[in-house]
């Protein structure tokens, strides 16, 4: 190769090798991978929070039977919706079917988030009672049971990337996207139940998204906003989307956990 | 036989060539992005929350979910939907850019690059009542408070990691919810844009010492839709209701439609009234009972998820 040629190639690797850099925590040093504790871009722990500004009258109480509004149900969702019979619910133990994973941070209440190890980060509300594990690096055993809050699997957000695109080197490009502080989080093995408290039902089928941002306002308070796409080819005509907004708290004195209920 | 097309090119002009190709190389991993997220393209709204207030439109004396002092009340109760045909100002009123993310929110978002390709301004538009925008990326200060404003306002962007940060003020006044409760001139607006994938979520706090007792915080989503395209928008002012010589109003305790909401949903006459205390999760534990004995299942809105197409009464199913 000519003295100019390897000068473009030297330069091609030299614009890879800065944008490859450019994705991992800046200023980490050399050495094994380090936990995702160690490598949060954003703390997430503490209590929190929902402010409800939005679907008021779908959260804070429970809604009239028969209402779905602004979700995009199914025909077959529509059968059930007009069965709901929370007296049913209760009498059968399943009173906390609108407190799985699908339907949990719509509810009104608190969560207290803490990292349960270097890889497991804990989410737990009063609303129900329930705990989410977030694990990172995790794949749901083979056989895993579902359950109300399923199996979530975590990763700090990577640099986005078109499905299926192969490698390609950043000449005349640089990339963007590479400094993202979302917590992204996808769960499967959930049990059946309720999108809110009125009977809108999720599948057995159902898989779950989230995006958890979090940001600071001038004034100092301190939120996050959780972005959530369901996914239920049985009920669902197609990705059903909310974002609820959750603000962080001093201390825990407001936690105040409560059984489920289907009423 | 040339080995590829850089050898059919004579030597002088094929060493100027590869000079200026590994110049421009170096130039592009020098240059710093030009954004941290590009967030230009079509999105399409997703109406999963609120989507019988957004869509067809809010029911009156519906204030829930709003931090309200009793001056935003007093103006909202006083709301008659009439004034949009009585008065012209009204006709053809566009949404203020913060209501417009709530809004009828089809969007089209590109870049304003200089030069040296970066980025001096991300621009929008949705053509609900055309509003075209403009986020100033380029470090400018905002306007002095005495300057003009306009429905859209003067915004400016700020990134945090891969979140875009906008800073909106210098809006007329607008609305808060479409059914007369109202935002002032003097509220700042602060915008949190991310996008996961094909999805665009876009978090407003809004300020307002006028009407807000704490900062207003909800999220909005769209979805990336490369098949979208993005009509003009015509409004003409006309004379809808001849002879009408008043701005249609109510006054202070003379409106008789501010219990229909509380009574139509089943929900407790004072929660309706909106106020920061009622968007916490304590505040069910001091609810009152509903305003007038509930329906037994849903009659209005109950299955509004998509466009237009929402009935206020669906049929009944069969029993």
């Amino acid at each position: 190769m000519s003295a100019r040629g390897r000068l473009v190639v030297a330069a091609a690797w030299l614009c890879a090798a800065s944008s490859l850099l450019a994705q991992g925590p800046p200023g980490a040093p050399p050495g094994p991978p380090r936990p995702p504790r160690a490598v949060a871009p954003v703390d997430l722990t503490g209590y929190w929070v929902s402010v409800i500004a939005e679907d008021w009258r779908w959260r804070m109480v429970t809604p009239l039977k028969g209402d779905s509004a602004s979700i995009p149900v199914t025909p077959e969702a529509r059968k059930v919706i007009d069965a709901w019979d929370p007296a049913k619910d209760e009498a059968a133990g399943v009173q906390c079917k609108a407190y799985g994973a699908a339907g949990l941070l719509r509810l009104p209440g608190r969560v207290h988030i803490t990292w349960q190890d270097d890889t497991t980060l804990k989410l737990e509300t009063d609303a129900g009672t329930q705990t989410r594990l977030f694990r990172f690096g995790a794949t749901p055993p083979p056989g895993e049971k579902p359950s109300w809050q399923g199996h979530s699997v975590a990763n700090w957000e990577r640099p986005p990337q078109t499905p299926g695109a192969p490698p390609t080197l950043p000449i005349f490009a640089t990339r963007i996207g590479t400094r993202g502080r979302a917590l992204e989080v996808t769960t499967t093995h959930l049990r059946p139940g309720y999108l809110r408290k009125n009977g809108i039902p999720y599948g057995e089928k159902v898989s779950l998204t989230e995006y958890f941002d979090y940001y600071k306002e001038p004034n100092g308070d301190e939120w996050f906003t959780v972005t959530t796409i369901v996914r239920d080819p049985q009920y669902l005509i197609g990705p059903f989307i909310t974002s609820s907004d959750f603000k962080k708290e001093p201390d825990g004195s407001k936690w105040r956990p409560t059984p489920c209920t289907a009423f | 036989m040339a080995r590829s097309g850089v050898r059919l090119l004579a030597p002088p002009f094929r060493r100027t060539l590869f000079v200026r190709l590994a110049a421009a190389l170096l130039f592009a991993c020098a240059s710093p992005a030009a954004a941290q997220v590009d967030f230009s393209g079509q999105w399409a709204p997703v109406y999963h929350e609120d989507n019988a207030e957004r869509i067809p439109g809010p029911e009156l004396a519906d204030y829930t979910g709003l931090p309200l002092n009793d001056a935003a009340r007093l103006q909202a109760d006083s709301w008659d939907a009439d004034r949009i045909s009585v008065v012209s100002s009204y006709q053809c009123r566009p949404h203020s850019s913060d209501y417009g993310m709530r809004g009828l929110g089809n969007l089209r978002v590109w870049t304003e690059l200089d030069e040296k390709q970066q980025l001096v301004a991300f621009r929008t538009y949705m053509p609900a009542w055309g509003s075209e925008r403009t986020i100033w990326m380029d470090g400018r200060a905002h306007p002095p408070e005495h300057a003009e404003h306009t429905f859209q306002g003067f915004s400016t962007g700020v990134w945090e990691g891969n979140m875009l940060t906008i800073t909106t003020t210098h809006q007329k006044t607008n609305y808060y919810r479409r059914n007369g409760v109202p935002a002032s001139d003097r509220r700042t607006v602060v915008e949190h844009w991310t996008r996961h994938g094909e999805f665009l979520t876009v978090i407003t706090v809004v300020t307002d010492p006028v009407f807000l007792t704490e900062p207003l915080v909800r999220s909005q989503n769209w979805f990336n839709d490369v098949g979208q395209a993005l009509p003009a928008f015509t409004c003409e002012y006309a004379t809808e209701v001849p002879g009408a010589q008043k701005v249609p109003n109510h006054l202070p305790g003379a409106n008789p439609y501010l219990t229909e909401f509380a009574d139509w949903y089943g929900l407790e006459l004072a929660a309706t009234r909106g106020g920061a205390e009622t968007m916490y999760p304590e505040y069910r534990l001091k609810m009152g009972a509903p305003h007038s004995k509930p329906p037994d299942r849903c009659q209005r809105y109950c299955a509004c998820s998509g466009g237009f197409f929402c009935d206020v009464n669906p049929p009944r199913p069969a029993r």
